[in-house]
């Protein structure tokens, strides 16, 4: 469905939930086509092809919330879920900060839709699959594949609201993942996975191989694996473990609901350091061509570039509509309500940069005789409430007196709130992970490791 | 079908799913989803290819058929390996609904908004150290019809609701939290079988305040007693994973293992489509999404490894019979092999003796998360340990997490509790798409490495 189509089943659904006995309304649909071919066990396994238009309508009646989903779209199913949606409505008890924002008009956000990108075929998802599989069997046949996947499509987003908005975006994204591990003989390394995603199709096939290659090697380095030693003391995060391990937790904890809500550590802490000088976070979706970018939020604000984090001290909270409103004073949505036509506006991030630091990733691995663990991956639970975590290294290495040797059981526990307070160096190296956190390596002092 | 050149599987799958989430004394949100359609797979020139549509008229299946076929053409010429064949397995024909269905969608929103108010309220009454709580209330109705080329033709019908309360204790600016959960398949005397909401939230505020003052473990190896939410977590992510067949294929820690001793004589493990012991169990499935009937698969018995779990493509490559372990989350994911109801057999032991058996170690409970590693390692976050000293509990630990090699840790069983307990069935196993499941058993004590302080 083009985004003329889709405005103007918004429109219907806007207009019939009001003739209905919602006060305000807003409509969202989107409509993708994806396709793409799995990897299984080392070959091909099956090629997709998928379409499929969904709405979500959210309908205020008195000041009460009703939200229906649904990807039917025959007169007879929209109607029912008009009268779902109004009939929730009229059981929910009234919100004063339910509404719905009255947002200006976007900027552009260039980049994000590519024709080379929609004219990808599942043919040609098939033809590089095989050619990611090449690259990575062409580095050392032990490494197994046991799923991955070569994917590209378009997504057609359209919003129309009672208040006034009315937005559409079109988009691209094509994007390459591998699982699996290295088997030499009975030895089994631990799994690792990897990938790569972007809007434009130039420039994506040197990143097919060089993903190929990259993966192939992290699950090389895990053969071999002998237990660490236990110590209090240094270690070293990936790209990888601070964009999925440190954070996910921090920025959740930045959502203004965690605040309101007594879930949040950092509610006391607006204007305070929070991290050492070296840690700046920002959020910027406005990014050309990033995976991440938009130039609206779920609920059609405009997005913009956010400082959460400068030289270690907090700068914002990330706000949706319904939390600026329960904020009060004048406070504004930040543009981050996060979340699609299926879903409610929730609270999130989208294109997050950690700034470069000053030292050579080289330089921070160099720890002389002080022991370093390098933490390739964290498996493990971070309460993000209290900053406990606990859990596994991954993927990782003690590099100690010029030494490196892969390791296995080996456990890290802390607090991430301390964490951040304890941060010695950062790289001046950073990498994209998944398109949509750049990060450097992180240096960290204080930290236990358990070796079994 | 008629007419129709190889394999071809047709999957009628709607999901309507209702939400309610309260917290701080305020309805949130209720959330009412729906999404239904075919999912198509077809098997020809020797690729799969699967294609899927959301109208239900028939020139629109025709042509998700047709494109399936094509994608199945596409992928053909790109395999290298033998083309897949499939087991046949016991193919189910006729209806199956299971309990429960009418109890569920039949209750008013008014009535569940209602509840999970309710339930708030108490847990954030729990004591004077919570500083706010939440409860949430879901369910999913799902409706299936399967038929394939080769004779599967059944539709199945069942309910799911889950139930979640947590609280924020603080005291002095420190912040601790505590939560329960549950989920079953059938209607709410199935949810609500071993404790009441109100005993829930209850419970998830005493935990949050006692934790307040409960210190980190020591780190190491040590004996541990794992209740049946963490045996859960244990048998789910540490054991299941690494005998579902397509990771066997590719090299997990199980490859090869089939009539080896990878456990104590004491370990009979299992995973099964069926509610074993008691009616409820949140992964219950009567026919998977091939259409193969779902019944029990004991994988480990009595320590020996004896079975994968496979889908009708493993059983063939496997030359054994398919498990009924396909599973697809929504009408647009293709079946992959999952888990069901996964669970360690009961023993003879007490928990009391196993306590008083124990001369140093923890008794752990409250699943928090978990993965498991190709290499057989695991990992468990855990809500709340407490320290087992010279046959007595003691003091309350937090920010557990534990750690192991699967095959050597279920090696150090010594001892299992003759009680069972299904505890997980609110959780979500992620494969690529989410797969509702469930896990339990007795407790168990064994030696792991706890993560902690040095």
């Amino acid at each position: 469905m083009d985004e003329k189509k889709l405005l103007e089943l918004c429109d219907e659904l806007v207009t019939s939930a009001r003739r209905g006995g919602a006060d305000e309304a807003e409509a969202v649909a989107g409509s993708s086509r994806h396709v793409q071919t799995a990897l299984e066990n080392d070959d091909v396994h099956t090629a997709h092809v998928n379409e499929e238009t969904t709405f979500g309508l959210r309908v205020l009646v008195r000041g009460s919330l009703g939200f229906v989903t649904a990807n039917r779209l025959d007169r007879e199913s929209l109607r029912a879920c008009i009268d779902e949606a109004i009939a929730q409505a009229r059981v929910m008890p009234t919100d004063p900060f339910n509404g719905l924002p009255i947002s200006g008009p976007p900027a552009e956000v260039p980049g994000l839709w590519d024709d080379a990108v929609a004219a990808v075929t599942v043919e040609d998802t098939a033809t590089r699959a095989v050619e990611l599989m090449e690259r990575v069997k062409g580095v050392d046949s032990r490494v197994r594949v046991d799923s991955g996947s070569v994917s590209a499509g378009t997504h057609r987003g359209a919003l129309v609201s009672s208040a006034g908005t009315r937005v559409t975006e079109c988009s691209t994204s094509i994007d390459a993942h591998l699982f699996g591990m290295a088997v030499d003989g009975d030895e089994v390394a631990s799994f690792d996975y990897d990938g790569e995603a972007s809007r434009a199709f130039h420039g994506f096939e040197a990143k097919l191989g060089e993903l190929g290659e990259r993966f192939a090697r992290k699950c090389l380095f895990g053969l071999g694996a002998e237990r660490a030693r236990s110590y209090k003391g240094l270690v070293l995060l990936s790209p990888e473990a601070v964009a999925e391990f440190v954070l996910p937790s921090l920025t959740s904890v930045m959502a203004a609901d965690a605040v309101r809500k007594g879930r949040s550590p950092l509610a006391s802490k607006f204007g305070e350091a929070i991290a050492t000088e070296s840690f700046t976070l920002i959020d910027d979706p406005t990014r050309a061509g990033a995976v991440g970018s938009t130039a609206t939020d779920r609920e059609g604000v405009p997005t913009r570039r956010l400082a959460l984090v400068e030289r270690g001290v907090l700068q914002s909270f990330l706000f949706n509509h319904y939390e600026a409103r329960a904020l009060g004073n004048g406070a504004r949505s930040t543009g981050h309500a996060s979340g699609s036509a299926s879903t409610l506006p929730g609270i999130a991030t989208m294109q997050l940069e950690l700034a470069a630091g000053s030292t050579p990733l080289a330089k921070l691995r160099d720890g002389g005789s002080q022991p370093i663990v390098y933490v390739g991956r964290f498996s493990g639970s971070t309460n993000a409430v209290t900053g406990d975590f606990s859990g596994v290294v991954k993927n990782g290495s003690l590099i100690e007196r010029g030494k490196e040797t892969a390791i296995k059981e080996t456990t890290i526990a802390g607090n991430l709130y301390e964490l951040l307070r304890s941060i010695v160096g950062v790289s001046t190296e950073r990498r994209a992970v998944n398109g949509v956190t750049t990060t450097p390596s992180l240096l960290i002092d204080g930290i236990s490791v358990t070796a079994g | 079908m008629r007419g129709q050149d190889g394999f071809v599987e047709l999957r009628y799958h709607s999901k309507t799913s209702r939400s309610v989430q309260v917290e701080k004394g305020r309805v949130e949100r209720t959330q009412f989803r729906r999404r239904s359609g075919v999912g198509v797979r077809v098997l020809d020139a020797g690729g799969w290819g699967f294609a899927s549509t959301g109208s239900l008229d028939a020139r629109s299946v025709r042509a998700a058929v047709d494109a399936a076929r094509a994608a199945a053409r596409a992928s053909a010429r790109g395999r290298r390996g033998t083309p897949p064949k499939l087991a046949r397995g016991q193919l189910a024909r006729g209806v199956f609904e299971m309990p429960g269905i009418a109890d569920v969608l039949d209750r008013p929103l008014e009535e569940k908004i209602g509840m999970a108010t309710r339930f708030e309220e108490v847990a954030r009454n729990g004591s004077s150290s919570i500083r706010s709580a939440s409860c949430g209330y879901s369910e999913i109705y799902e409706e299936k019809a399967i038929v394939t080329s080769d004779g599967a033709e059944v539709a199945t019908r069942l309910v799911r609701p889950e139930l979640r309360v947590q609280a924020i204790a603080e005291r002095d600016g420190q912040l601790s939290s505590g939560f329960e959960s549950i989920g079953s398949t059938g209607g709410w005397e199935c949810l609500f079988r071993d404790a009441s909401g109100e005993e829930l939230a209850e419970r998830a505020a005493a935990k949050a305040t006692d934790l307040l003052s409960a210190k980190h473990p020591e780190g190491g190896r040590t004996t541990v007693i794992l209740a049946p939410s963490i045996v859960g977590l244990l048998v789910h992510e540490a054991i299941g994973h690494t005998v579902e067949a397509d990771f066997v294929q590719a090299g997990s820690v199980a490859a090869g293992k089939i009539g080896r001793r990878v456990a104590s004589d004491l370990v009979t493990l299992s995973d099964s489509g069926i509610s074993e012991f008691y009616h409820g169990a949140g992964g219950t499935i009567p026919v998977d999404d091939e259409g193969v009937i779902a019944g029990n698969t004991t994988i480990i018995r009595d320590g020996v490894l004896v079975s994968y779990l496979h889908n009708r493509e493993s059983a063939a490559k496997f030359g054994v019979e398919p498990t009924g372990n396909a599973r697809a989350w929504e009408y647009s994911d293709q079946p992959l092999i999952r888990m069901r109801n996964t669970y360690l057999s009961p023993g003879r032991q007490t928990l009391e003796e196993m306590i008083a058996g124990t001369t140093d170690g923890y008794l752990l409970e409250g699943a928090r998360n978990g993965q498991a590693d190709s290499t057989g390692e695991f990992m468990f976050g855990v809500q709340e340990a407490r320290r087992i000293r010279n046959g007595k509990l003691a003091e309350l630990v937090r920010g557990v997490s534990i750690t192991g090699i699967a095959f050597e840790v279920l090696g150090t069983v010594d001892a299992v509790s003759n009680e069972f307990r299904w505890d997980l069935g609110s959780g979500y196993c992620g494969k690529g798409q989410p797969a509702k499941v469930d896990a339990g058993g007795p407790y168990i004590r064994c030696r792991a490495l706890l993560g902690g302080e040095q």
